[in-house]
This record gives structure tokens, C-alpha cells and sequence, in this order.
């Protein structure tokens, strides 16, 4: 309880060190919330960006299609490597070693060689998405306990059978951490991509308002941006809830 | 299954993706325009060469700043944070928001605001390296034993003692694990700047090289800024193995 | 034999989820300078509890304690050592660092505490082990460890709160074997807790017996025989038998209660 008034008058005391911040500063640099929130209004209300919702739909888009590839790509390759004990022991520590370079260093190549389009910010939340998910396969894997699985194939079990029944669910919590994560990484990948170097989709918008210091515009889609962020996340973390009483 | 066949496998592993490039590369199968032939790559070392050095020395420099400032204020705060408990349970949640919030949304706000000097990318770095290892410390600090506190108290040790001799000491292992993650971040974070709106630096060499479609320099500059990351993050690595050892830590 | 520690009608509660809970109640107590003075009783009957307000670590909340004539107000190093159940040694420090830790926050010379440390090895059997942290030792050793880091410090008082509850059997009568000797030769005074008969009989100049929740004294047993004591003799087994029939009714209580 008061911790709770605690926290809200700490939020309401940054508000108005903002506010006030934003008042006295330049105008250009500083958007206090006041002048946030008709921005706001008027971005939603497609006056400032009258294109707003086909460059929402494109990010959109654009990471979906990452995020299916990066599926895709990351569990087959997550069970081709935890496959065999050979496999997983020579690879795993390569692609951990990946995890050593800050992934922004690939982007300029996939820029060249996929154009400033769309192809290069999905190859790059594609490749950000990836990793966590190849990773979390091989952990999930690692988590199966062999017994049951040769007492399953002892009981004449199908591979398919001992797969969904035996395999899928002692490594299903690792998983749905591993896409989770992997979703998070697909989407920031996405709009880091676009903020690089982009001529359509939300960061190119923030690039435009940025570029031209329309500050207060440039806010209002920081916040819209956000939301699409957090709502993804959100909506991965009800699934990952799910999947995970499912277990139980 | 040895050590040996593992290692062998992942060097020819190697040598076969190398060999394979180069001869798809020769062969004339894709636009060596976009996909260099590792050759090319390594000539391409020698023209970047001191440019090339140029920049990632500039970069280095910029991410160590970035470091430093990120280990001294994300354990000042996490010591901070974590072991006075009003402090916490106001300010933690706020931490844990701002640790997970995207830090690409205020790229172009800082660079607005600091111009195109070293400036944006050294506070952007920090951004980045800061929050994991002050939401890291803030665990380990609440987490204190609080049986060994108890100790120092009754054999007398004063506040500054029992921070001094029990939490500092106690929290070392995760501060390092901390400075092996924050490195990494502080490098991205440095070099999302130097690509945004860099005038210098490996991120400017990088977008420019990128630009001008010059692709064999592209991937030489690419191989360069990995390795450097890849010979920090193996080093710091070597260094918390000697510091645990001489801790007498048993793995 | 002048009175060193005085407990004077102290009472403390604490406060829990459901609701108050009384440790102690109108507890008194004197204890002489060099006595070995034992609290027994059924678990939660607020042994530990008392232990720590001699220790400085919990504040009464009725009734005051008193050490060599002064007021507790809080730790106070100078008089009072204290070993902890669970050891509570500093994984980070080796052996000889954990013992040299109340002379280091008391501000002595490395070379002081060096030296003091390494006089107590012998005596406390560590002496091989002076370089080894607590994790490579074995719980008896570390046991002994923190009781060095208690002697270190040179204190007229030791306090120990069950130092050997977690260890085996075997190893528990050895260590109690060499806790009295070490007492014998020091003649400290010693208030040490503990659940066992044997222990309390083996090395009590003088047992209280205290009550299930709340806490209050219910006998204090006089032991003034020779040390070291035969369990077989005639008066120990006579006192065995009365010791263990006021702790059965209190632990039969505080059974009832759980």
C-alpha cells in the first residue's frame, strides 16, 4: 500500500521534473509530457503522419516474417545439433562464442547485400531471434532424461510417440523461454534495422521526425512504438504462461 | 567421444565453410559484388588495414569509457539499491522497466541531444552496459547472507565494515559475471551510435564501407570488430577463471 | 564468585504474520565470571533468543540485561564473542583469515593478528589447514574455526549457540571433549545452548532448563562435580534422570502445541 504510493509519487515526481525540464529547455531537444500528448493525439489521429498504419503494418510484417524464419530455422537447428552428442559439443560452443560479438556488427553486410528494403531488417530479427531460440532447443533437449526415453521405445513407442510424449514436454518450459526471448530479440532486431537505415516502416518514421526535430512527433511515436514492443512481449508471456500450466 | 574429435571437428568444420565459400565465390556462383571470396576478404586487410585500426581503436576507447562508467554506477547503485530495502521496493520496478525497454527508441533523442561527438556513444554504451549489471548487483546485494552480516555485527564491525568486509566481498562473483555481460552491451552500444550518426569510429567504417558497397572491406572490418570483441570477452573470461581460483572457488 | 552477566525479568516478542508470538517472559539470570553455564530447552523456547541479547544483537523489550555492571546496548566485542550455530564463516577468507576477522574490524596490525591466529592453529587442531577455505573443510573443522575466531578476539565472555548441532554424532562428543579442554585451560566464561543431555551434563558447571513458549525458567540444576565426568557415575545418572524429566514435560508441551 504505501509502497505502492511510493511508487506513484516517484513516477508523478519525474513527470513533473520532465515537465518542468521540458519547459525551460530548448524546445527542440526537450518535449515535456504536456506537449507529448496532443502529439500524441495528432499522430493518432493520422494529422502528422497521415501514412501511419502502412508503415505500422509493414513493421508488423517485417517481423512476423523474422520471427516465423527465426522459428523455424533456430528449432530445426536447435534438434539437428542436440541430435547427437558429437554434434552439439562441436557446434554449441561456436554458437555461443557468436554471443561474444555484439550482433549490430552483421548488420552493415546484411544491408549490403540485402538492400535498405525490407529483406535486410528481417534477415537481421531473423538473425537476432535465432540464437536464443538454436540455444534453448539444445538446453531443452539436454533436459530430457534418456531413461524415459528408452523405456518409451522399450514399451514399442514411435519416434513421433516418444517425441510428443516423452521429449516435447520435459523440454517444453525451456522452449517457450527460448521463443519468448526469441520473439523480444526478433522485434528489437526489426526496429533497430529500420532505425539504421530504413525509407518506410516505424523507425524510418523516427528517423524522419528525428532528422526534421520534430520533437514532440518523434515522442508520440517512441510511445506507439512501445506499445507494439510491449504487446508483443505481453502477448508471448500469456502463451508462455500457458504452455507452461500445460506442463503441470 | 574425446576432446580431440570435438576440436577436429570444429576446425575442419571451419576450414570446409571457408574452403566452400571461396570456391562458390570463384566458381562465379554468386555476385562477388556482395559475397567476397575469403581471399578477397584477407587482401581486403591490407588496404583497410590502418583505417580500419583507426576506427576500432576509436571505438575501444569510446566502449571503455562506456565501460568503466557502467561496473562503477551499476554496482555504486546496485549496492545502493539493493541493500537499503525502502529504496528498493521504490525504485526496482522502475529499474527492471527501464532495464527491459528497448534502448534502439531513444537512439536518435541522445544523438539530438549530445550531437555527432564521442559524447552520444560513450552515455548510449553505457545505457546499454549499465542495466544489467545494476539489476545483477541489486540481486546479489538483497541476497547477502544475511547469517554472515549477523556475524560481523556481533564481532563489532561498523557500516562502512560490514559493506567493506562482507557485502563487497560476498557480491564479487556476480560483479564480475556482471563486467563479462556488460562489455558486450557496451560495444553494441557503442557502435549502433557510430553506424547511426558516427563520424568516426569502427560503426562509421562499417556503414561507410556498407554504402559504397565495397564488400570485401566490409567483411574484413566485420571479421576485425568480431575478433576484438570475441579476444575481450575470452580474456575477461581467463581473468574471472584466475580470480576464482584464487578465491578458492570449486567449479 | 562475582556476577558477570546479569538477565534482570527481560521479556521480548516478536512480531509475526500471525500475529505476536512471546519468546521470552520474566526471564532473571546471573552467571558467575569462569562459570560454563548451559540453557537447555525444547526448541523455539527462546534459548537462542536470550543468547543474542547477551550478544547485543536483539534488544529486550522489557527488563534489561547487564554485563560486568553496564547496560547491552549493542555488540560490544570487547567482552563478548560469539560462534553461530551454522558456523557462519566468510567463504572468501581462509582459514586464518576467518580467525584474524574480529581483530581486523578491531583495527590490530596484519602482523598482531597474524600472530595471534596462528597461535591459536595448534590448539584448535588446524594447523594444516591454515590456507584452506571453509568449503574445502569439513563441518567439525569449521566448527573449530569459528570458535577460533571467537577466542581470537580474547574476550572475558564466549557465547555459543549450539556449535555443534550439526554435526555427527562421533565427531560432536570429540568436539565436545576438546571444547572443555580449551574452557579448562582459559577459564572463560561460557553460556552455550544446546538441545543435547549429554552435552549439557558433560561440560555444564551449571544447567538451565527453560520452558516452551513463551521462554521462562523452569530449573537450574548445580554441577559441581569434577571434570572430566564418567556418564556412568552414580550422582551424573541420578541428575541425567531429573534433567531429562523437566525437558520431557516442556518438549511434550511444545510438541502439543505444533
Amino acid at each position: 500500500m504505501t509502497v505502492a504510493v511510493i511508487r506513484a509519487g516517484l513516477l508523478l515526481a519525474v513527470l513533473a521534473a520532465w515537465e518542468i525540464a521540458g519547459r525551460l529547455g530548448n524546445p527542440l531537444l526537450y518535449v515535456p509530457p504536456s506537449a507529448a500528448v496532443p502529439a500524441l493525439v495528432r499522430l493518432l489521429g493520422l494529422q502528422s503522419y497521415p501514412d501511419l498504419g502502412e508503415h505500422l503494418l509493414l513493421t508488423l510484417r517485417e517481423i512476423v516474417a523474422a520471427y516465423g524464419l527465426a522459428v523455424v530455422a533456430g528449432v530445426a537447428c536447435g534438434f539437428a545439433l542436440g541430435s547427437s552428442r558429437l554434434l552439439g559439443r562441436a557446434y554449441g560452443p561456436l554458437l555461443a562464442a557468436l554471443y561474444a560479438v555484439p550482433a549490430v556488427v552483421w548488420y552493415p553486410s546484411l544491408m549490403l547485400f540485402f538492400g535498405l528494403d525490407a529483406a535486410s531488417k528481417i534477415a537481421f530479427g531473423f538473425l537476432l531471434g535465432f540464437f536464443p531460440i538454436t540455444l534453448a532447443v539444445l538446453a531443452g533437449i539436454r533436459q530430457v532424461n534418456p531413461q524415459l526415453v528408452t523405456v518409451a521405445r522399450a514399451f514399442g513407442a514411435s519416434r513421433a510417440t516418444v517425441f510428443r510424449t516423452v521429449m516435447l514436454p520435459s523440454m517444453l518450459f525451456t522452449l517457450v523461454g527460448g521463443l519468448r526471448t526469441g520473439l523480444a530479440l526478433s522485434v528489437i532486431g526489426v526496429i533497430v534495422g529500420e532505425v539504421l537505415g530504413s525509407k518506410a516502416g516505424m523507425g524510418s518514421l523516427l528517423n524522419h521526425a528525428y532528422g526534421l526535430f520534430r520533437t514532440a512527433d518523434y515522442v508520440a511515436l517512441v510511445l506507439v512504438t512501445l506499445v507494439l514492443i510491449v504487446g508483443s512481449d505481453a502477448a508471448a508471456s500469456v502463451l508462455e504462461h500457458r504452455a507452461r500450466r500445460w506442463t503441470e | 567421444m574425446s576432446r580431440a574429435r570435438v576440436r577436429l571437428l570444429q576446425a575442419l568444420s571451419i576450414a570446409v565453410l571457408l574452403v566452400g565459400w571461396e570456391g562458390i565465390a570463384r566458381g562465379g556462383w554468386v555476385d562477388p559484388l556482395f559475397v567476397p571470396a575469403p581471399s578477397a576478404v584477407v587482401r581486403a586487410f591490407g588496404r583497410i588495414g590502418a583505417p580500419a585500426l583507426a576506427g576500432l581503436g576509436d571505438t575501444l576507447v569510446k566502449t571503455a569509457i562506456a565501460y568503466v562508467l557502467s561496473v562503477v554506477l551499476g554496482v555504486a547503485g546496485g549496492i545502493l539499491i539493493g541493500s537499503v530495502q525502502a529504496v528498493r521496493q521504490a525504485v526496482n520496478p522502475f529499474v527492471i522497466a527501464l532495464y527491459g525497454m528497448p534502448k534502439i527508441l531513444v537512439l536518435p533523442w541522445i544523438v539530438l541531444l549530445l550531437g555527432f561527438g564521442s559524447a552520444p556513444a560513450v552515455v548510449y554504451g553505457t545505457i546499454h552496459g549499465l542495466f544489467p549489471i545494476l539489476v545483477l548487483v541489486t540481486g546479489a546485494v538483497r541476497d547477502v547472507d544475511r547469517g554472515l552480516l549477523t556475524v560481523a555485527r556481533a564481532f563489532g564491525a561498523r557500516r562502512w565494515q560490514l559493506y567493506w568486509k562482507v557485502v563487497l566481498p560476498a557480491i564479487v562473483p556476480t560483479v564480475l559475471a556482471g563486467m563479462r555481460l556488460g562489455v558486450v552491451f557496451c560495444l553494441l552500444g557503442v557502435l549502433i551510435v557510430e553506424m547511426f550518426a558516427g563520424v568516426r569510429g569502427m560503426g562509421y567504417v562499417m556503414s561507410s564501407l556498407a554504402n559504397g558497397f565495397q564488400a570485401p572491406e566490409l567483411f574484413a572490418a566485420t571479421a576485425l570488430v568480431s575478433t576484438a570483441s570475441i579476444v575481450i570477452v575470452v580474456s575477461l573470461d581467463a581473468l574471472n577463471e584466475r580470480l576464482s581460483h584464487w578465491r578458492g572457488d570449486v567449479r | 564468585m562475582s556476577e558477570l552477566i546479569v538477565v534482570d525479568a527481560v521479556d521480548k516478542r516478536y512480531r509475526t504474520s500471525s500475529g505476536p508470538v512471546d519468546a521470552l517472559r520474566g526471564v532473571s539470570l546471573a552467571v558467575g565470571a569462569g562459570e560454563f553455564c548451559t540453557l537447555i530447552g525444547p526448541s523455539g523456547c527462546g534459548k537462542s533468543t536470550l543468547l543474542g541479547m547477551l550478544a547485543g544483537l536483539v534488544q529486550p523489550d522489557g527488563g534489561r540485561v547487564l554485563i560486568d555492571g553496564r547496560a547491552v546496548d549493542g555488540p560490544d566485542p570487547r567482552r563478548v564473542a560469539t560462534v553461530f550455530q551454522d558456523a557462519g564463516l566468510f567463504p572468501w577468507r581462509t582459514t586464518l583469515e576467518n580467525i584474524e576477522f574480529g581483530l581486523e574490524l578491531q583495527g590490530v596490525p596484519r602482523e598482531r593478528r597474524r600472530a595471534v591466529a596462528t597461535e591459536l592453529l595448534g590448539p584448535l587442531g588446524l594447523r594444516p589447514f591454515a590456507g584452506k577455505y571453509p568449503r574445502e573443510l569439513s563441518g567439525g573443522m569449521r566448527q573449530r574455526v569459528a570458535i577460533g575466531r571467537a577466542l581470537a578476539i580474547d574476550t572475558p565472555i564466549v557465547l555459543m549457540d549450539e556449535p555443534f548441532g550439526a554435526l555427527d554424532e562421533q565427531t560432536r562428543l570429540l568436539m565436545g571433549e576438546w571444547l572443555l579442554d580449551i574452557w579448562r585451560r582459559t577459564r572463560k566464561t561460557v553460556v552455550f545452548v544446546t538441545h543435547s543431555l549429554h552435552e549439557a551434563l558433560a561440560l555444564s558447571s551449571r544447567v538451565v532448563v527453560m520452558t516452551a513458549r513463551p521462554g521462562r525458567l523452569k530449573a537450574v540444576i548445580e554441577l559441581p562435580m569434577p571434570y572430566p565426568r564418567l556418564m556412568e557415575s552414580a550422582d551424573l545418572v541420578t541428575l541425567r534422570a531429573k534433567l531429562w524429566s523437566e525437558i520431557r514435560e516442556e518438549s511434550l508441551r511444545s510438541m502439543g502445541e505444533t
